[in-house]
């Protein structure tokens, strides 16, 4: 058992004719420990208790995690196969009618072939995601390549983890969210933490980020709002929405001039310094200050900070990464600690906060577009070959590389794409530019969707497949350190429920590709034959075993052999992934947003999470306890911009982009930019703020800009309020 | 290990309350929360703190209790209302200082946190303090708590820093007045 300071043995409580199950929540990247209780009389799941002894969060749980378990066996789990009986009711969740597995599974198949037959085989689509088990998200790869044989797979990471992907890989050669154990966060000296809410998104990192301060070490946090985590924060780099570039190449400006420069480790281990300092001679604070609207002192203050830090780490998430050049400000961030060489050893490096469950895990096997199984890349044919002769197809059978997830509703639009099968994913809520997105799953022929819960994309859907949930089925997940945990079976599948890879299973055999897939009978053997897939890939997991993890709370990948424990702190031998070995410091100029603020649309628009809801909102809106808390979206703004539009908290606004337009009650707060106003997008329907995104898309990552566009706001009276 | 307590660091908090979710969840609460996190300054700032029971050495509450229904545990838990004993007079939700106890209008009685005490009797930390994911509040031992107090203490040993050595559930120089039937208060006819 690895302990730290926060670590105490304490016993957990057994309630009478109940046992507990050691497994780990369903929402973030977290991957929380937690044991579900579960009544041995009608082996139900009725409750949680804390799972002390879990070394990433001992214990400690956020609101979601706490009564996550209520999804279980709620009311409104889907129970048997829908299939819509009236398509004039497409679009709500109106006109089912519940159907036998047979009779669903024969719906579907006997479609996907006749559009096949008639269109080609990239007429269907897969849109996947990651709040699933590895053994679910190597399957889906596999399943849209060999069963369906479409080009045409990719998943929702696309609109979460993809620019932290793209940006370690070009940084470091290798797409591991975090280069050191979340154990090491609070023993370092300083944590310099962009664009993250953690306290709302990832709440159980909190005891560790306040113990770096309780130590006298330093919090610096750039964040266009003051969230419960910049509010305590040594420097809050109160940065306009879409300027991190400009900020991190400030900051690494002053870390050359000011001579906090590792030169060995520079000379040694990195390349592209040269061309970066000259490019960044022209970013002074003041110029900085001038695009990021931040106080030129502090930029200053943060960087001496950062420098003079014996241990320091570097943390991104989403609001760094959502943007339209998500992956630049990822490698420019990353850069901090390549030139100061705060990287490679204990209590230093760099590291993402990942957003969903198993955002890492299922990102490296294969359901993204140009992906296959360890990491591997489908435009390098060596890769390709490598996994085809492991699945057992002719390499000639491998389709091509794909379109990303925002990408492929253009595709639905213009026809390429007729039949989509939808799984663990809700783009009619967390795609950007919603009246575009919920265009194409209109304009499908055929859609397949599979949840546990009728979401506002399964209203678009043909036929409706109910799943398990998180707590019926074994499996793995890959958390936001890298490390492999094992998730537990607590209940049998609910009603007629099956999980996503038996449903799988069944069509690829009823679409006569059952050779590829009848091997596999339980989540085990997935796991058995992902580990073989992934041998010799980045991410190579062949000497991850359930026992292993079990044994160890958890397996850092790379674990290559039976002997290997895995690797907790990456480049500890100062080897980076990239072929020579060395990282790579970039030199990138700074662009602005795609859609700046201008007369028409002054206000800068940026989105985010509550610390209750959970993504599109589809499983912790249904929470009593969560709803009751954050019921309704409300727009943050500014004080002195509120009175600028006569506005009182509570009031209705209409908000508007060139895109679309909602209706919200503000909420005034002064921790916000008085140019900025910001919605949370765990809504849809007429309430989603996703309306109103820009999905401008990063070059590299193809991440849309949910974090910057510009807005207007009017004010609405009484009367004009909608409530559509 | 001996006497454990509840430890509260209020600038840690973050408002998620976690603490009022697990408390629904520790078995013996019926699926009700018993404490408050409160906004600090909501149209400025994002602080919240949370507004746990102080399980007062000498409780305003059972003081206040004309049937005597509210109990104090061997580890210093003030128990929620007996159900046998309660008569719903809710002379304990005024009488707090701190506006802890709740009450059931349907069950004619008052409930309120107990300290996990099915829990904390055991040496297991209360729900709010296991699951609290800030440590904003802990359950720990007399120790760290002299640990953790001795910080207050400035070098010079004239000066102490933000918290006073016997905090809020030690003796306060704020009074309150009970409510119930006082001396001289006679109904005039």
């Amino acid at each position: 058992m690895q302990t730290d300071k926060f670590f105490k043995e304490i016993q957990n409580v057994v309630h009478p004719h109940e046992k507990l199950v050691s497994t780990h929540c369903c929402y973030c990247g977290m991957q929380c420990g937690m044991k579900l209780r579960v009544d041995t009389n009608t082996n139900t799941i009725v409750g949680v208790e804390p799972r002390y002894d879990f070394p990433v969060n001992l214990g400690k749980m956020c609101p979601k995690g706490v009564t996550a378990y209520q999804q279980v066996n709620h009311p409104d789990r889907i129970k048997r196969p829908l299939v819509r009986k009236n398509p004039a009711l497409k679009g709500t969740p109106d006109g089912f009618e519940e159907v036998s597995w047979e009779e669903a599974l024969s719906l579907i198949t006997d479609r996907f072939r006749d559009m096949q037959g008639k269109y080609g085989k990239d007429t269907l689509s897969v849109f996947s995601g990651v709040s699933m088990t590895n053994e679910k998200c190597y399957l889906t790869g596999k399943f849209a390549r060999v069963a369906l044989q479409t080009r045409y797979v990719d998943y929702n990471g696309r609109f979460c983890m993809s620019s932290a992907a793209a940006g370690l890989n070009r940084s470091l050669g290798i797409d591991r969210g975090s280069t050191v154990p979340w154990t090491d966060l609070h023993q370092t000296d300083c944590l310099f933490i962009a664009g993250s809410n953690a306290a709302e998104c990832h709440p159980t990192s909190m005891f560790r980020i306040w113990e770096v301060q309780n130590r006298g070490g330093y919090l610096i946090v750039a964040d266009p709002r003051e969230t419960p985590l910049a509010r305590r924060a040594d420097i809050h780099l109160d940065l306009r929405p879409g300027t991190d570039l400009a900020l991190a190449n400030g900051i690494v400006h002053l870390l050359i001039k000011n001579g906090y420069v590792d030169e060995e480790f520079v000379r040694n281990h990195t390349n592209g310094f040269a061309e970066t300092k000259e490019l960044l001679e022209a970013y002074t604070p003041e110029y900085v200050s001038g695009i990021t609207g931040i106080a030129t002192e502090k930029i200053i203050r943060a960087a001496e900070i950062y420098g003079k830090a014996p241990e320091a780490i570097v943390m991104f998430c989403r609001g760094a990464e959502q943007q339209s050049k998500g992956t630049d400000n990822v490698s420019a961030y990353t850069n901090m600690a390549l030139v100061t060489g705060k990287i490679g050893r204990p209590k230093s490096g760099v590291a993402t906060f990942t957003g969903q469950g198993n955002g890492q895990g299922g990102r490296e096997h294969g359901q993204k577009a140009d992906q296959l199984p360890g990491y591997r890349k489908m435009d390098n044919p060596e890769h390709v070959k490598e996994v085809a002769c492991a699945w057992g197809i002719p390499v000639e059978e491998m389709p091509q590389k794909g379109v990303s997830a925002y990408e492929m509703f253009g595709l639905m639009l213009d026809k390429t794409i007729r039949g989509l099968y939808l799984l663990c994913s809700n783009p009619a809520v967390s795609a950007p530019n919603q009246n575009h997105v919920r265009a194409a799953l209109q304009s499908l022929d055929f859609m397949v969707c599979c949840d546990f819960y009728l979401s506002e994309s399964a209203e678009y859907a043909d036929v409706v497949l109910p799943v398990t949930t998180w707590a019926e089925d074994d499996g793995t997940t890959t958390n936001l350190e890298g490390r492999i945990i094992r998730h537990v079976k607590a209940q049998e599948w609910y009603a007629e429920s099956k999980p996503d890879w038996w449903i799988q299973i069944e069509i690829a055999k009823r679409m006569g590709r059952g050779q590829y897939f009848e091997h596999l009978k339980d989540p085990r053997d997935i796991f058995d034959e992902l580990r073989r897939v992934s041998k010799g890939g980045v991410a190579d997991y062949s000497g991850v075993t359930y026992e292993k993890i079990e044994k160890n709370n958890g397996v850092f990948w790379p674990c290559v052999s039976e002997e290997d424990q895995g690797m907790p702190h990456l480049f500890l031998d100062k080897k980076f992934y990239h072929p020579d070995g060395k990282a790579k410091i970039c030199a990138l100029p700074y662009r602005p947003p795609a859609e700046e603020p201008d007369e028409d649309y002054p206000l800068r628009l940026t989105t985010g999470r509550v610390v209750y809801h959970y993504l599109s909102g589809n499983q912790t809106r249904r929470i009593p306890f969560l709803h009751a808390m954050y019921p309704d979206p409300l727009l943050e703004i500014h004080p002195e911009t509120a009175e600028r539009y006569g506005l009182q908290n509570g009031e209705t606004v209409l908000l508007k982009t060139r895109r679309g337009e909602a209706p919200y009650k503000v909420k005034v707060i002064a921790a916000i930019r008085p140019d900025t106003v910001f919605v949370p997008y765990h809504w849809g329907k007429h309430e989603s703020i996703n309306l109103l995104t820009n999905p401008a898309l990063d070059p590299y990552s193809k991440m849309p800009e949910f974090k910057a566009c510009a807005a207007q706001l009017i004010k609405l009276g009484r009367e004009e309020r909608r409530h559509g | 290990m001996g006497k454990q307590v509840l430890y509260i660091e209020m600038d840690n908090c973050i408002g998620c309350r976690s603490c009022l979710a697990a408390c629904t969840q520790c078995g013996g609460h019926d699926n009700r929360n018993r404490n408050y996190v409160m906004d600090v300054d909501p149209f400025h700032t994002r602080q919240t703190i949370p507004l746990m029971c102080l399980h007062c050495v000498n409780p305003a509450c059972a003081r206040s209790c004309p049937a005597q229904a509210i109990q104090i545990a061997d580890n210093g838990a003030v128990l929620s209302a007996l159900v046998e004993k309660c008569i719903g007079c809710q002379n304990c939700t005024i009488a707090c200082p701190y506006g802890i106890p709740k009450f059931d209008q349907e069950q004619n009685l008052m409930y309120k946190c107990d300290l996990c005490y099915d829990r904390t009797k055991d040496g297991i930390p209360p729900m709010c303090a296991s699951v609290c994911p800030t440590n904003t509040l802990q359950w720990i031992d007399e120790a760290e708590l002299a640990r953790k107090q001795e910080q207050h203490l400035l070098s010079n040993g004239k000066w102490v820093a933000s918290q006073p050595f016997n905090p809020l559930e030690g003796e306060t120089n704020v009074r309150i007045s009970l409510p119930g039937i006082l001396q001289g208060r006679e109904k005039l006819f």
